[in-house]
Protein backbone atom coordinates (compact mmCIF):
# COMPACT_ATOMS: atom_id res chain seq x y z
CA UNK A 1 0.00 0.00 0.00
CA UNK A 2 2.99 2.25 0.46
CA UNK A 3 3.91 1.92 -2.97
CA UNK A 4 1.03 2.74 -4.41
CA UNK A 5 1.14 6.13 -2.20
CA UNK A 6 4.71 6.45 -3.42
CA UNK A 7 3.94 6.03 -7.04
CA UNK A 8 1.17 9.25 -6.36
CA UNK A 9 3.46 10.91 -4.84
CA UNK A 10 5.91 10.57 -7.84
CA UNK A 11 2.82 11.55 -10.50
CA UNK A 12 2.37 14.74 -8.22
CA UNK A 13 5.26 15.92 -8.63
CA UNK A 14 5.20 15.04 -12.56
CA UNK A 15 2.10 17.65 -11.96
CA UNK A 16 4.25 19.58 -10.22
CA UNK A 17 6.28 20.30 -13.26
CA UNK A 18 3.22 21.15 -15.60
CA UNK A 19 1.53 23.34 -13.10
CA UNK A 20 0.80 27.33 -14.00
CA UNK A 21 -0.89 28.70 -10.96
CA UNK A 22 0.52 28.98 -7.52
CA UNK A 23 -2.61 27.65 -6.14
CA UNK A 24 -2.42 24.50 -8.05
CA UNK A 25 1.04 24.47 -6.54
CA UNK A 26 -0.32 24.57 -3.02
CA UNK A 27 -2.53 21.88 -3.30
CA UNK A 28 0.15 19.66 -4.47
CA UNK A 29 1.74 20.29 -1.61
CA UNK A 30 -1.43 19.58 0.37
CA UNK A 31 -2.37 16.94 -1.41
CA UNK A 32 1.40 16.00 -0.88
CA UNK A 33 0.57 16.26 2.68
CA UNK A 34 -1.92 13.47 2.52
CA UNK A 35 0.00 11.06 0.58
CA UNK A 36 3.29 11.59 3.23
CA UNK A 37 0.57 10.62 6.51
CA UNK A 38 -0.53 7.73 4.75
CA UNK A 39 3.29 6.44 4.00
CA UNK A 40 4.20 7.59 7.58
CA UNK A 41 1.00 5.48 8.98
CA UNK A 42 1.47 2.76 7.21
CA UNK A 43 5.54 2.31 7.52
CA UNK A 44 5.52 3.24 11.78
CA UNK A 45 2.60 1.55 13.33
CA UNK A 46 4.75 -0.52 15.21
CA UNK A 47 6.57 2.67 16.63
CA UNK A 48 5.71 3.74 19.99
CA UNK A 49 2.18 5.50 20.15
CA UNK A 50 2.99 9.15 21.29
CA UNK A 51 5.83 9.32 18.26
CA UNK A 52 3.84 8.19 15.96
CA UNK A 53 0.87 10.53 16.97
CA UNK A 54 3.67 13.25 16.99
CA UNK A 55 4.64 12.09 13.15
CA UNK A 56 0.68 12.05 12.03
CA UNK A 57 0.19 15.67 13.45
CA UNK A 58 3.13 16.92 11.73
CA UNK A 59 2.38 15.52 8.62
CA UNK A 60 -1.62 16.01 8.45
CA UNK A 61 -1.64 19.32 10.47
CA UNK A 62 1.47 20.97 9.24
CA UNK A 63 2.38 19.79 5.81
CA UNK A 64 -1.62 19.61 4.45
CA UNK A 65 -3.52 22.39 6.23
CA UNK A 66 -1.06 24.85 8.50
CA UNK A 67 1.24 25.10 5.82
CA UNK A 68 -0.83 25.63 2.39
CA UNK A 69 -3.05 28.18 3.95
CA UNK A 70 -0.13 30.20 5.39
CA UNK A 71 1.36 30.05 1.79
CA UNK A 72 -2.28 31.19 0.45
CA UNK A 73 -2.46 33.86 3.02
CA UNK A 74 0.52 35.63 2.03
CA UNK A 75 -0.34 35.13 -1.97
CA UNK A 76 -3.56 37.16 -1.22
CA UNK A 77 -1.91 39.73 1.37
CA UNK A 78 0.99 40.79 -1.15
CA UNK A 79 -1.14 40.47 -3.83
CA UNK A 80 1.57 38.45 -5.54
CA UNK A 81 0.50 37.46 -9.64
CA UNK A 82 -1.25 34.01 -9.76
CA UNK A 83 1.25 32.76 -12.52
CA UNK A 84 4.09 30.90 -11.42
CA UNK A 85 6.52 32.47 -14.16
CA UNK A 86 9.19 29.77 -14.72
CA UNK A 87 12.10 30.98 -16.97
CA UNK A 88 12.08 28.00 -18.74
CA UNK A 89 8.71 26.84 -20.69
CA UNK A 90 7.16 24.02 -18.72
CA UNK A 91 7.53 20.91 -21.45
CA UNK A 92 11.14 21.45 -20.52
CA UNK A 93 10.30 21.02 -17.00
CA UNK A 94 8.47 18.13 -17.21
CA UNK A 95 10.60 15.81 -19.60
CA UNK A 96 13.57 16.81 -17.04
CA UNK A 97 11.67 16.04 -14.29
CA UNK A 98 11.06 13.18 -16.05
CA UNK A 99 14.50 12.33 -16.73
CA UNK A 100 15.40 12.83 -12.71
CA UNK A 101 13.20 10.03 -11.80
CA UNK A 102 14.55 7.74 -14.40
CA UNK A 103 18.34 9.17 -13.57
CA UNK A 104 17.64 8.33 -9.77
CA UNK A 105 16.18 4.60 -10.73
CA UNK A 106 19.23 3.81 -12.20
CA UNK A 107 21.64 5.14 -9.86
CA UNK A 108 19.59 3.32 -7.39
CA UNK A 109 20.14 0.07 -9.11
CA UNK A 110 23.98 1.06 -9.59
CA UNK A 111 24.04 1.45 -5.63
CA UNK A 112 22.98 -2.00 -5.26
CA UNK A 113 23.23 -2.19 -1.52
CA UNK A 114 20.04 -3.98 0.84
CA UNK A 115 20.15 -1.86 3.30
CA UNK A 116 18.58 0.86 1.64
CA UNK A 117 14.89 0.31 0.80
CA UNK A 118 14.77 1.15 -3.06
CA UNK A 119 11.04 2.55 -3.83
CA UNK A 120 11.84 4.72 -1.12
CA UNK A 121 15.37 5.69 -1.92
CA UNK A 122 14.41 6.31 -5.75
CA UNK A 123 11.37 8.72 -4.47
CA UNK A 124 12.81 10.77 -2.12
CA UNK A 125 16.08 11.44 -4.23
CA UNK A 126 13.44 12.63 -7.35
CA UNK A 127 11.67 14.33 -4.67
CA UNK A 128 14.96 16.44 -3.73
CA UNK A 129 16.06 17.04 -7.29
CA UNK A 130 12.42 18.40 -8.59
CA UNK A 131 12.64 20.65 -4.96
CA UNK A 132 16.21 22.02 -6.31
CA UNK A 133 15.04 22.19 -9.74
CA UNK A 134 11.88 24.07 -8.76
CA UNK A 135 13.80 26.62 -6.57
CA UNK A 136 16.43 27.23 -9.53
CA UNK A 137 13.70 27.76 -12.28
CA UNK A 138 11.12 30.00 -10.92
CA UNK A 139 11.23 33.72 -10.65
CA UNK A 140 9.47 34.44 -7.32
CA UNK A 141 10.28 33.92 -3.66
CA UNK A 142 7.00 32.31 -3.13
CA UNK A 143 8.03 29.82 -5.20
CA UNK A 144 11.41 29.16 -3.59
CA UNK A 145 9.46 28.43 -0.30
CA UNK A 146 7.54 25.93 -1.88
CA UNK A 147 10.53 24.23 -3.77
CA UNK A 148 11.88 24.26 -0.56
CA UNK A 149 9.11 22.25 0.99
CA UNK A 150 9.03 19.81 -1.40
CA UNK A 151 12.93 19.00 -0.76
CA UNK A 152 11.59 18.94 2.91
CA UNK A 153 8.88 16.56 1.69
CA UNK A 154 11.93 14.35 0.20
CA UNK A 155 14.21 14.59 3.26
CA UNK A 156 10.79 13.43 5.00
CA UNK A 157 10.27 10.18 2.52
CA UNK A 158 14.09 9.44 2.86
CA UNK A 159 13.64 9.56 7.10
CA UNK A 160 10.51 6.70 6.69
CA UNK A 161 12.76 4.96 4.63
CA UNK A 162 15.25 4.07 8.01
CA UNK A 163 11.36 2.97 9.40
CA UNK A 164 11.03 2.10 12.62
CA UNK A 165 14.93 3.37 14.15
CA UNK A 166 13.65 7.02 13.01
CA UNK A 167 14.76 9.11 15.58
CA UNK A 168 12.90 11.70 17.33
CA UNK A 169 15.56 14.09 16.16
CA UNK A 170 14.84 13.68 12.84
CA UNK A 171 11.50 15.03 12.91
CA UNK A 172 12.10 17.93 15.30
CA UNK A 173 15.13 19.19 13.01
CA UNK A 174 12.36 18.08 10.05
CA UNK A 175 9.33 20.77 11.93
CA UNK A 176 11.98 23.33 12.80
CA UNK A 177 13.46 23.48 9.28
CA UNK A 178 9.63 24.01 8.19
CA UNK A 179 8.94 26.32 10.95
CA UNK A 180 12.04 28.61 9.57
CA UNK A 181 11.41 28.39 6.55
CA UNK A 182 8.00 29.14 5.90
CA UNK A 183 7.73 31.49 8.98
CA UNK A 184 10.88 33.68 7.84
CA UNK A 185 10.33 33.58 4.11
CA UNK A 186 6.96 34.45 4.68
CA UNK A 187 8.26 37.44 7.09
CA UNK A 188 10.64 38.16 4.56
CA UNK A 189 8.13 38.14 1.40
CA UNK A 190 5.84 40.10 3.87
CA UNK A 191 7.94 43.30 4.29
CA UNK A 192 9.37 43.12 0.86
CA UNK A 193 5.84 42.75 -0.83
CA UNK A 194 5.27 46.15 1.48
CA UNK A 195 8.05 48.28 0.69
CA UNK A 196 8.87 47.39 -2.74
CA UNK A 197 5.14 46.49 -3.79
CA UNK A 198 7.01 43.44 -5.94
CA UNK A 199 8.47 40.13 -4.95
CA UNK A 200 10.54 39.23 -8.03
CA UNK A 201 14.56 38.01 -6.89
CA UNK A 202 15.63 39.65 -10.18
CA UNK A 203 15.23 43.16 -8.42
CA UNK A 204 17.57 42.16 -5.70
CA UNK A 205 20.31 42.44 -8.09
CA UNK A 206 19.41 46.32 -8.38
CA UNK A 207 20.17 46.28 -4.81
CA UNK A 208 23.45 48.39 -3.73
CA UNK A 209 25.60 49.45 -0.62
CA UNK B 1 -14.32 -12.89 -34.75
CA UNK B 2 -16.45 -12.17 -31.45
CA UNK B 3 -14.93 -9.11 -31.12
CA UNK B 4 -15.01 -7.77 -33.85
CA UNK B 5 -19.21 -8.35 -34.25
CA UNK B 6 -19.56 -6.70 -30.39
CA UNK B 7 -16.85 -3.87 -31.41
CA UNK B 8 -19.37 -3.43 -34.41
CA UNK B 9 -22.15 -3.45 -32.01
CA UNK B 10 -20.88 -1.37 -29.83
CA UNK B 11 -20.06 1.43 -31.76
CA UNK B 12 -23.21 1.99 -32.99
CA UNK B 13 -24.63 3.65 -29.57
CA UNK B 14 -20.94 4.73 -28.50
CA UNK B 15 -21.60 8.54 -30.08
CA UNK B 16 -24.96 8.65 -28.84
CA UNK B 17 -24.19 7.87 -25.67
CA UNK B 18 -21.78 10.86 -25.21
CA UNK B 19 -24.48 13.11 -26.91
CA UNK B 20 -26.87 11.73 -24.69
CA UNK B 21 -24.38 12.44 -21.53
CA UNK B 22 -23.84 16.02 -22.49
CA UNK B 23 -27.76 16.85 -23.17
CA UNK B 24 -28.79 15.57 -19.93
CA UNK B 25 -25.98 17.79 -18.18
CA UNK B 26 -26.74 20.61 -19.29
CA UNK B 27 -31.19 20.04 -18.94
CA UNK B 28 -31.99 19.18 -21.98
CA UNK B 29 -33.41 15.62 -23.26
CA UNK B 30 -31.38 14.97 -26.20
CA UNK B 31 -31.18 12.87 -29.74
CA UNK B 32 -31.85 9.69 -29.10
CA UNK B 33 -29.17 6.93 -28.99
CA UNK B 34 -29.80 6.21 -32.22
CA UNK B 35 -29.21 9.79 -33.95
CA UNK B 36 -25.06 9.85 -34.91
CA UNK B 37 -26.07 6.58 -36.80
CA UNK B 38 -28.84 8.13 -38.67
CA UNK B 39 -26.75 11.16 -39.94
CA UNK B 40 -24.16 8.75 -41.10
CA UNK B 41 -26.58 7.08 -43.23
CA UNK B 42 -27.97 10.00 -44.50
CA UNK B 43 -24.41 10.90 -45.57
CA UNK B 44 -23.87 7.69 -47.07
CA UNK B 45 -26.62 7.72 -49.69
CA UNK B 46 -25.01 10.87 -50.92
CA UNK B 47 -22.19 11.59 -53.70
CA UNK B 48 -19.31 12.85 -52.82
CA UNK B 49 -18.15 16.54 -54.09
CA UNK B 50 -14.57 17.23 -55.11
CA UNK B 51 -12.67 20.73 -55.08
CA UNK B 52 -10.95 21.13 -58.41
CA UNK B 53 -7.85 21.74 -56.64
CA UNK B 54 -7.28 18.21 -55.19
CA UNK B 55 -5.87 15.12 -56.61
CA UNK B 56 -6.47 11.63 -56.21
CA UNK B 57 -5.16 11.54 -52.70
CA UNK B 58 -7.98 13.17 -51.95
CA UNK B 59 -10.36 10.87 -52.99
CA UNK B 60 -8.84 7.57 -51.82
CA UNK B 61 -7.75 8.66 -48.05
CA UNK B 62 -11.40 8.60 -46.51
CA UNK B 63 -11.59 4.69 -47.61
CA UNK B 64 -7.92 4.23 -46.56
CA UNK B 65 -8.49 6.04 -43.24
CA UNK B 66 -12.07 4.12 -42.63
CA UNK B 67 -10.13 0.69 -44.04
CA UNK B 68 -6.96 1.32 -41.69
CA UNK B 69 -9.68 1.41 -38.55
CA UNK B 70 -11.07 -2.00 -40.05
CA UNK B 71 -7.91 -3.34 -40.00
CA UNK B 72 -6.27 -2.16 -36.15
CA UNK B 73 -10.37 -3.38 -34.75
CA UNK B 74 -9.21 -6.80 -36.37
CA UNK B 75 -6.32 -7.39 -33.81
CA UNK B 76 -8.04 -6.31 -30.96
CA UNK B 77 -8.70 -9.75 -29.19
CA UNK B 78 -11.62 -10.62 -26.83
CA UNK B 79 -10.34 -11.70 -23.12
CA UNK B 80 -8.91 -15.27 -24.23
CA UNK B 81 -10.48 -15.38 -27.61
CA UNK B 82 -7.89 -14.44 -30.39
CA UNK B 83 -8.72 -11.21 -33.08
CA UNK B 84 -9.41 -12.34 -36.29
CA UNK B 85 -5.41 -11.54 -37.01
CA UNK B 86 -3.26 -12.30 -34.10
CA UNK B 87 0.26 -13.09 -34.07
CA UNK B 88 3.78 -12.13 -32.34
CA UNK B 89 3.96 -8.05 -31.92
CA UNK B 90 0.74 -6.99 -33.32
CA UNK B 91 0.18 -3.85 -31.15
CA UNK B 92 2.73 -2.80 -33.01
CA UNK B 93 1.06 -3.79 -36.14
CA UNK B 94 -2.02 -1.88 -34.02
CA UNK B 95 -0.86 1.46 -33.68
CA UNK B 96 1.37 1.69 -37.11
CA UNK B 97 -1.41 0.90 -39.08
CA UNK B 98 -3.88 3.49 -37.13
CA UNK B 99 -0.45 5.99 -38.16
CA UNK B 100 -0.79 4.62 -41.76
CA UNK B 101 -4.80 6.02 -41.43
CA UNK B 102 -4.11 8.84 -40.06
CA UNK B 103 -0.95 9.78 -42.43
CA UNK B 104 -3.39 9.60 -45.54
CA UNK B 105 -6.12 11.52 -43.77
CA UNK B 106 -3.31 14.24 -43.28
CA UNK B 107 -1.66 14.53 -46.92
CA UNK B 108 -5.46 14.52 -48.12
CA UNK B 109 -5.95 17.62 -45.34
CA UNK B 110 -2.64 18.66 -47.27
CA UNK B 111 -3.96 18.37 -50.83
CA UNK B 112 -6.74 20.25 -50.29
CA UNK B 113 -4.24 23.67 -50.56
CA UNK B 114 -6.38 25.27 -47.66
CA UNK B 115 -4.46 26.99 -45.36
CA UNK B 116 -6.70 26.21 -42.10
CA UNK B 117 -6.41 22.22 -43.33
CA UNK B 118 -2.67 22.57 -43.18
CA UNK B 119 -2.66 24.12 -39.80
CA UNK B 120 -5.38 21.23 -38.57
CA UNK B 121 -2.97 18.55 -40.02
CA UNK B 122 0.64 19.99 -38.38
CA UNK B 123 -1.72 20.29 -35.07
CA UNK B 124 -2.98 16.74 -35.19
CA UNK B 125 0.42 15.24 -36.50
CA UNK B 126 2.43 16.31 -33.35
CA UNK B 127 -0.39 15.84 -30.97
CA UNK B 128 -0.09 12.05 -32.04
CA UNK B 129 3.56 12.10 -32.50
CA UNK B 130 3.63 12.67 -28.30
CA UNK B 131 0.59 10.53 -27.90
CA UNK B 132 2.64 7.75 -29.58
CA UNK B 133 5.61 7.08 -26.95
CA UNK B 134 3.23 6.63 -24.22
CA UNK B 135 0.74 3.94 -26.09
CA UNK B 136 4.24 1.72 -27.10
CA UNK B 137 5.68 1.96 -23.13
CA UNK B 138 2.43 0.89 -21.76
CA UNK B 139 2.07 -2.07 -24.34
CA UNK B 140 6.02 -2.75 -23.67
CA UNK B 141 5.81 -2.62 -20.23
CA UNK B 142 2.66 -4.83 -20.10
CA UNK B 143 4.47 -7.19 -22.72
CA UNK B 144 7.08 -7.44 -19.81
CA UNK B 145 4.88 -8.01 -17.15
CA UNK B 146 3.60 -11.23 -18.99
CA UNK B 147 6.17 -12.46 -21.04
CA UNK B 148 3.76 -12.56 -24.39
CA UNK B 149 3.94 -10.10 -26.90
CA UNK B 150 0.85 -10.66 -29.22
CA UNK B 151 -2.70 -8.54 -27.71
CA UNK B 152 -4.22 -11.81 -27.05
CA UNK B 153 -1.89 -13.72 -25.45
CA UNK B 154 -1.06 -10.18 -23.09
CA UNK B 155 -4.41 -9.82 -22.00
CA UNK B 156 -5.45 -13.91 -21.51
CA UNK B 157 -2.17 -13.80 -19.14
CA UNK B 158 -3.18 -10.33 -17.61
CA UNK B 159 -3.74 -11.33 -14.12
CA UNK B 160 -3.64 -8.86 -10.94
CA UNK B 161 -1.96 -10.66 -8.65
CA UNK B 162 -0.49 -8.46 -5.77
CA UNK B 163 -2.25 -5.05 -5.01
CA UNK B 164 0.77 -3.32 -7.05
CA UNK B 165 -0.46 -4.80 -10.13
CA UNK B 166 -4.24 -3.03 -9.48
CA UNK B 167 -2.19 0.70 -9.26
CA UNK B 168 -0.54 -0.29 -12.55
CA UNK B 169 -4.06 -1.37 -14.29
CA UNK B 170 -5.71 1.41 -13.08
CA UNK B 171 -2.69 3.62 -14.80
CA UNK B 172 -2.67 2.33 -17.33
CA UNK B 173 -6.90 2.90 -18.09
CA UNK B 174 -6.15 6.42 -17.16
CA UNK B 175 -3.57 6.75 -20.20
CA UNK B 176 -5.44 4.17 -22.07
CA UNK B 177 -8.29 7.14 -22.24
CA UNK B 178 -6.63 9.95 -22.44
CA UNK B 179 -4.61 8.37 -25.40
CA UNK B 180 -8.40 7.66 -26.85
CA UNK B 181 -8.88 10.89 -26.30
CA UNK B 182 -6.23 12.92 -28.20
CA UNK B 183 -6.33 10.04 -30.84
CA UNK B 184 -10.07 10.49 -31.66
CA UNK B 185 -9.68 14.55 -30.73
CA UNK B 186 -12.34 14.62 -28.00
CA UNK B 187 -12.43 17.49 -25.66
CA UNK B 188 -9.51 18.20 -23.04
CA UNK B 189 -7.19 18.56 -26.41
CA UNK B 190 -9.47 19.41 -29.26
CA UNK B 191 -13.14 20.55 -29.18
CA UNK B 192 -15.38 18.42 -31.44
CA UNK B 193 -18.21 21.64 -31.44
CA UNK B 194 -16.20 24.34 -31.71
CA UNK B 195 -16.90 26.67 -34.84
CA UNK B 196 -14.09 28.40 -35.39
CA UNK B 197 -11.17 26.96 -37.40
CA UNK B 198 -8.37 28.81 -36.08
CA UNK B 199 -9.19 26.90 -33.02
CA UNK B 200 -10.31 23.11 -34.78
CA UNK B 201 -7.71 20.05 -34.92
CA UNK B 202 -9.20 17.14 -36.78
CA UNK B 203 -12.38 19.23 -37.57
CA UNK B 204 -10.87 21.46 -39.98
CA UNK B 205 -8.80 18.55 -41.63
CA UNK B 206 -12.58 16.85 -43.03
CA UNK B 207 -13.77 20.05 -43.62
CA UNK B 208 -14.02 19.54 -47.58
CA UNK B 209 -15.16 16.26 -47.49
CA UNK B 210 -18.34 15.71 -47.97
CA UNK B 211 -21.22 13.09 -48.92
CA UNK B 212 -19.92 9.61 -48.46
CA UNK B 213 -16.51 10.57 -47.23
CA UNK B 214 -17.41 12.26 -44.54
CA UNK B 215 -19.85 9.18 -43.59
CA UNK B 216 -16.78 7.11 -43.73
CA UNK B 217 -14.58 9.42 -41.51
CA UNK B 218 -17.58 10.06 -39.01
CA UNK B 219 -18.14 6.52 -38.57
CA UNK B 220 -14.54 5.93 -37.97
CA UNK B 221 -14.50 8.24 -34.85
CA UNK B 222 -17.25 6.09 -33.72
CA UNK B 223 -15.32 2.73 -34.39
CA UNK B 224 -12.02 4.14 -33.21
CA UNK B 225 -13.58 4.86 -30.04
CA UNK B 226 -15.02 1.50 -29.73
CA UNK B 227 -12.09 0.19 -30.20
CA UNK B 228 -10.05 1.67 -27.72
CA UNK B 229 -13.07 0.59 -25.40
CA UNK B 230 -12.67 -2.97 -26.27
CA UNK B 231 -8.84 -2.44 -25.18
CA UNK B 232 -9.25 -1.37 -22.43
CA UNK B 233 -12.70 -3.73 -21.19
CA UNK B 234 -9.55 -6.21 -22.40
CA UNK B 235 -7.37 -4.94 -19.53
CA UNK B 236 -10.17 -6.38 -17.16
CA UNK B 237 -11.72 -9.44 -18.54
CA UNK B 238 -8.60 -11.90 -17.87
CA UNK B 239 -10.05 -15.36 -18.66
CA UNK B 240 -13.64 -15.15 -17.41
CA UNK B 241 -16.35 -17.48 -19.43
CA UNK B 242 -18.01 -15.50 -22.24
CA UNK B 243 -21.58 -14.52 -20.22
CA UNK B 244 -19.59 -12.73 -18.07
CA UNK B 245 -16.96 -11.11 -20.42
CA UNK B 246 -19.33 -9.66 -22.60
CA UNK B 247 -21.86 -8.29 -19.90
CA UNK B 248 -18.17 -6.74 -18.58
CA UNK B 249 -17.24 -5.46 -22.29
CA UNK B 250 -20.83 -3.73 -22.84
CA UNK B 251 -20.68 -1.91 -19.51
CA UNK B 252 -16.94 -1.11 -19.82
CA UNK B 253 -18.48 0.77 -23.58
CA UNK B 254 -21.33 2.17 -21.61
CA UNK B 255 -18.98 3.83 -18.72
CA UNK B 256 -16.15 4.74 -21.22
CA UNK B 257 -19.15 6.93 -22.89
CA UNK B 258 -20.88 8.22 -19.78
CA UNK B 259 -16.88 9.35 -18.63
CA UNK B 260 -16.45 10.76 -21.89
CA UNK B 261 -19.44 12.70 -22.04
CA UNK B 262 -19.30 13.81 -18.44
CA UNK B 263 -15.51 14.73 -19.09
CA UNK B 264 -16.96 16.98 -22.32
CA UNK B 265 -19.56 18.65 -20.44
CA UNK B 266 -17.91 19.81 -17.38
CA UNK B 267 -14.23 20.39 -18.70
CA UNK B 268 -12.57 23.07 -20.72
CA UNK B 269 -10.42 22.59 -23.58
CA UNK B 270 -6.38 22.55 -22.72
CA UNK B 271 -5.25 25.86 -24.33
CA UNK B 272 -3.47 24.75 -27.94
CA UNK B 273 0.43 25.89 -27.00
CA UNK B 274 -0.42 23.89 -23.87
CA UNK B 275 -1.28 20.69 -25.50
CA UNK B 276 1.93 19.46 -25.66
CA UNK B 277 3.35 18.99 -22.16
CA UNK B 278 0.18 17.62 -21.01
CA UNK B 279 0.30 15.03 -23.91
CA UNK B 280 3.80 14.87 -23.05
CA UNK B 281 2.86 13.74 -19.20
CA UNK B 282 1.07 10.92 -20.25
CA UNK B 283 4.32 9.53 -21.48
CA UNK B 284 5.95 10.27 -18.20
CA UNK B 285 3.13 8.51 -16.37
CA UNK B 286 3.47 5.47 -18.67
CA UNK B 287 7.32 5.63 -17.70
CA UNK B 288 6.36 5.36 -13.97
CA UNK B 289 4.23 1.93 -15.25
CA UNK B 290 7.50 0.80 -16.84
CA UNK B 291 9.28 1.34 -13.34
CA UNK B 292 6.57 -0.34 -11.51
CA UNK B 293 6.66 -3.28 -14.06
CA UNK B 294 10.14 -3.63 -13.09
CA UNK B 295 9.17 -3.05 -9.61
CA UNK B 296 6.78 -6.48 -9.73
CA UNK B 297 9.45 -8.69 -11.59
CA UNK B 298 11.86 -7.73 -9.19
CA UNK B 299 14.44 -6.52 -11.87
CA UNK B 300 14.41 -3.67 -9.46
CA UNK B 301 15.12 -5.65 -6.29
Amino acid sequence: MANVLLIIFTISLLYLGIAHRLLTYIKILAFQGVLLFGIAFIELIQINIANLTFVLLETVVFKAIVIPYFLNYVIKRNRITRDSEPFLPNFISLIIITLIIIATFILSNAIADDRISKIYFVVALSTLFTGLYIIVTRHKIITHVMGYLVIENGVFILSLAVGNEMPMLVNLGIMLDIFASVFLLGIFVNRIGDVLKDVDVDQLKNLKD
Amino acid sequence: MISFILIIVASIFFTGIIIRTKSITSGRKGPGILQPMKDIFRLFKKGAVYSKTTSFIFQIAPSIYFGSVIMAILVIPFGQYKGIISFDGDFVFFAYILGTGKFFSIISALDTGSSFEGMGASREALFSMFAEPAFFILMGSLALLTGHTSFQQIFASLHFGSYISYVLGVLATFVLVMVSLVENSRMPFDDPKTHLELTMVHEVMILDNSGFDLGMILYATNLKFAMYGALIANLFMGSFPLYLTIPIFFGIQVLYAISVGILESFMARFRMNHNAQYILALSSVSLLIFLGVLLVLGQFS
